[in-house]
């Protein structure tokens, strides 16, 4: 079919949430036109085994790739040429886009922590925040079948608040390095766990995609088809169906409702041409990214009715959330002048420490209401062009040094839960325009002391931890006002548009159906009611598949 | 006067390398003119204007596109300052053979705020270190004999050791030796000297350690009294 014709679902976004909606719609048989604001791409783009020397400057972030020369993103990053967004005063917030096919599955870092019975449940738990309209034994079947269907490696320990998958649904996790068993050590000293990380990635063969072949940067994209993206799994699985429609290239500005409320598709912008196109379907799925499709639905203004759209509850833009993001590093005399091996495995987490003191909160003992994950890395990688950071003098000494240092660094990097809070939204910029005239994102963004006294606890835990095992800090972390990353910068926000159990306060059902409009669908991270530690695409994806299964249903008996 | 505006030369012919060396001195005499209590300090300069890769660069084309910028003279001064920071030893050869010179110099004339920053601290360090060895020896930094050369870096390039009112200088030395490792060790020989032996597809298991890294590394953990287990 062509974008002009109407089609079942008209599906804004291509991301993790867009593709999942995408793939589950045409596996049930429905016509879906997807559109993405970006480029067509595919990994087969990737240059994966390209080194460092290779690439200009070595491959480090500039404007131009924030994230180094190699990584997937293009077209996007923290700012984009022409498409700005702005900020309150006071506030700072960093917004991250990749404008492409597959949006930033392209080069997510696959760490892939399903969310547990507490997660669902944290204002039942501490009295704050909200509640999910789920639970989580609700969601187990969807997160075992996203598992499988993705292919994610992990192991089940039986560990509270991390709940093991469903038997056969991981796939077996690759071996520690050296210097993640030494953590291990360290950790089980402490009573701080360090097990098998969760990672979007095949260690065996599942359909037509390949197992990790243990070289090149999962963030440069996976031709292989072993780390996750939707360009190399959802979206081919989609067109197969021969129910695809994808028009590349598609701004998409506001949903279009007809005079008894009802969606009937959506009015963007192409790019190549410069005009102004109708979408139509029986349902529209938005799923644009968090702030993205705050955006679109804040910029619909059926009857010229200022507050947006599927927003009687006002709830559009409120509780925006990030992860807690802050770092440790130390060096370890111990791990010096270590054998040399070939240490780049998966490109990233084979070890984890997963939130361990659950008990300490419910007795009062620690005075965070909620936990954090810490994401590790060390390694003997290429040494890049931080290989001399630390080390001083000249001469055959400094040789030496780089020698004896290579490896002996571990990094410590905090993701922890943010609670919402009042201070942190986003609406619209009645003043700036992009430059398709789209009037642009405002972020007001804080963080409240819960986050803070989180960070403290991270900073004492993993001192006691490096301790135990003779390290030595890198720098003394600042205190945790300083050490907290920035509002976005750990690119997970979530919350903008929250699901929830009633229409008053919140924005969608918990099939990401806004009470407003009976065939608008939201299946990104805008639904999150909270922001758990866990990294969120893997519950992004589950929940987005739970919410297609319920518009195919609905198709199918005709009710939409 | 910033250095760069006297940089705009090109071959190495003895008018070229002397109206270089004004420029170096024009550098100096800034630095001499300045606070005192501050010690040497540079002058801004102007950005570099050319165009960077873009945000979807063609990755079977990756040279970088902006011009090069360095003199031979400085690309003189960077590469014997990079064989001092990097003796040749062995096998491993020195950074000048290994093509960091020419790194150093796509890294300072790269348009980005970053090299950017780079390039003010490394073009008037490089004038610094010429113009303070012909104060001191009355050869450039390149000619100047190994003694003099590393009485002159001993200044610099020790952080807990910096000489007062060359902490600019300093500054210079710190950034210009990063940038020279990350070059090195970044290079199939680099590779081989630090022991990286990554970049290998394989296929099947992750193998983990080889026996003598997990015989080593229990052996670690067992002797600081904790437990290991294998992986
Ligand atoms: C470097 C990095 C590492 C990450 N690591 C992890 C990790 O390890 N684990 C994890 O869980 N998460 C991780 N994330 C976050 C993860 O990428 C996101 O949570 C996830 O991709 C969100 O999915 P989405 O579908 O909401 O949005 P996206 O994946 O961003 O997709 C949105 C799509 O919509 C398109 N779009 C936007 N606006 C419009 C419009 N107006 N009209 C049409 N199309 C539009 C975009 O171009 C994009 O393709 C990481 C992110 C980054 C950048
Ligand atoms: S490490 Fe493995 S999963 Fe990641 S990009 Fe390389 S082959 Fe793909």
């Amino acid at each position: 079919m062509t974008p002009d014709e109407p089609h079942d679902a008209v599906v804004v976004g291509s991301g993790a949430g867009g593709a999942m909606a995408a793939w589950v719609l045409t596996r049930a048989g429905a016509s879906v036109l997807m559109l993405e604001a970006g480029r067509d791409y595919s990994p087969d783009e990737s240059p994966m085994l390209n080194m460092a020397m290779d690439a200009p400057l070595r491959g480090v972030g500039t404007p131009d790739k924030r994230f180094g020369y190699y990584d997937a993103t293009v077209d996007g990053g923290w700012d984009m040429p022409g498409e700005p967004y702005t900020m309150a005063e006071g506030s700072e917030f960093m917004w991250w886009r990749s404008r492409m096919l597959g949006g930033r599955t392209n080069h997510w870092a696959r760490n892939s922590f399903r969310m547990g019975p507490y997660d669902f449940k944290p204002r039942t738990r501490d009295g704050l925040g909200v509640d999910w309209p789920v639970t989580y034994d609700d969601m187990a079947p969807w997160y075992d079948k996203t598992e499988k269907l993705v292919g994610v490696y992990g192991s089940n320990d039986g560990l509270e608040n991390h709940p093991n998958s469903g038997p056969g649904v991981l796939q077996t996790p690759p071996k520690f390095r050296v210097w993640e068993t030494f953590l291990k050590a360290g950790g089980d000293a402490i009573n701080i766990p360090v097990v098998a990380a969760r990672r979007a990635i095949l260690t065996k063969q599942i359909d037509e995609r390949s197992p990790c072949y243990w070289a090149s940067a999962c963030g440069r994209g996976c031709s292989i088809g072993a780390a996750f993206q939707t360009t190399t799994s959802l979206i081919p699985w989609a067109k197969t169906t021969g129910k695809l429609t994808i028009a590349t290239g598609a701004m998409v500005y506001e949903v279009i409702l007809d005079a008894t409320g009802k969606a009937t598709g959506v009015r963007y912008i192409d790019k190549a041409t410069g005009s102004h196109k109708e979408a139509k379907g029986r349902v529209v799925v938005v799923a644009a990214s968090t702030g993205e499709t705050a955006r679109i639905l804040l910029n619909s203004k059926p009857n010229g009715r200022s507050e947006g759209l599927a927003n009687s509850s006002g709830q559009v833009g409120r509780n925006l959330m990030d992860t807690v993001g802050s770092n440790i590093s130390a060096y370890f005399p111990q791990l010096e002048g270590r054998p040399r091996y070939n240490e780049d495995g998966a490109m990233g987490l084979h070890a984890y420490i997963p939130f361990w003191d659950y008990k300490r909160i419910q007795s009062g003992e620690v005075d965070t209401p909620r936990g954090y994950h810490v994401e590790i890395g060390g390694s003997f990688g290429d040494p890049g062009m931080g290989v001399g950071s630390g080390l001083d003098g000249y001469g055959s000494s400094l040789r030496a040094d780089v020698k004896r240092r290579y490896g002996s660094r571990i990094g410590f990097t905090q993701r922890g839960e943010m609670i919402p809070n009042a201070n942190s939204y986003c609406s619209i910029d009645t003043e700036t325009k992009d430059k398709f005239g789209i009037p642009v994102l405002k972020f007001n963004f804080a963080w409240s002391d819960n986050e803070l006294k989180q960070v403290k606890h991270f900073q004492t835990s993993m001192k006691e931890l490096i301790d135990k095992l003779g390290g030595t800090l890198v720098s003394e972390p600042d205190e945790p006002a300083k050490a907290i990353s920035k509002g976005g910068e750990i690119i997970h926000e979530v919350g903008t548009c929250r699901m929830g159990s009633d229409a008053r306060d919140s924005v969608t059902n918990q099939f990401g159906k806004t009470w407003d409009v009976d065939n608008l669908y939201l299946t990104d991270g805008s639904v999150f009611a909270s922001k758990a530690h866990k990294n969120p695409t893997i519950t992004i994806m589950a929940l987005a598949m739970r919410s297609a299964d319920n518009i195919a249903t609905r198709l199918r008996t005709g009710e939409l | 006067m910033p250095i760069s505006e006297s940089s705009d030369l090109v071959m190495i012919d003895r008018r070229v390398t002397l109206k270089w060396l004004m420029g170096a001195m024009a550098a100096g005499q800034l630095a001499a003119c300045g606070d005192g209590a501050k010690g040497v300090t540079w002058a801004e300069m102007e950005a570099i204007k050319a165009k960077g890769y873009g945000t979807d660069p063609d990755f079977n084309n990756t040279v970088a596109p902006w011009p090069l910028t360095m003199t031979q003279a400085e690309l003189v001064a960077a590469s014997s300052l990079a064989d001092i920071i990097l003796p040749a030893e062995g096998d491993y050869p020195a950074p000048s053979k290994l093509g960091v010179p020419a790194f150093i110099n796509e890294w300072v004339s790269a348009p980005y705020p970053d090299q950017h920053k780079d390039r003010v601290l490394i073009i008037n360090g490089l004038a610094w270190l010429d113009q303070e060895s012909r104060a001191r020896s009355g050869a450039i930094f390149a000619s100047a004999d190994t003694a003099a050369q590393k009485a002159l870096l001993d200044e610099i390039a020790y952080k807990d050791r910096v000489k007062p009112g060359l902490e600019k200088p300093a500054e210079f030395f710190s950034r210009f030796r990063s940038i020279t490792l990350g070059a090195y060790y970044t290079t199939p020989e680099g590779w081989t000297e630090i022991g990286y032996v990554g970049n290998q597809p394989g296929t099947g298991d992750y193998p983990g350690p080889t026996p003598e890294a997990a015989a080593h590394i229990k052996a670690v953990i067992e002797g600081m009294g904790l437990k290991y287990t294998a992986p």
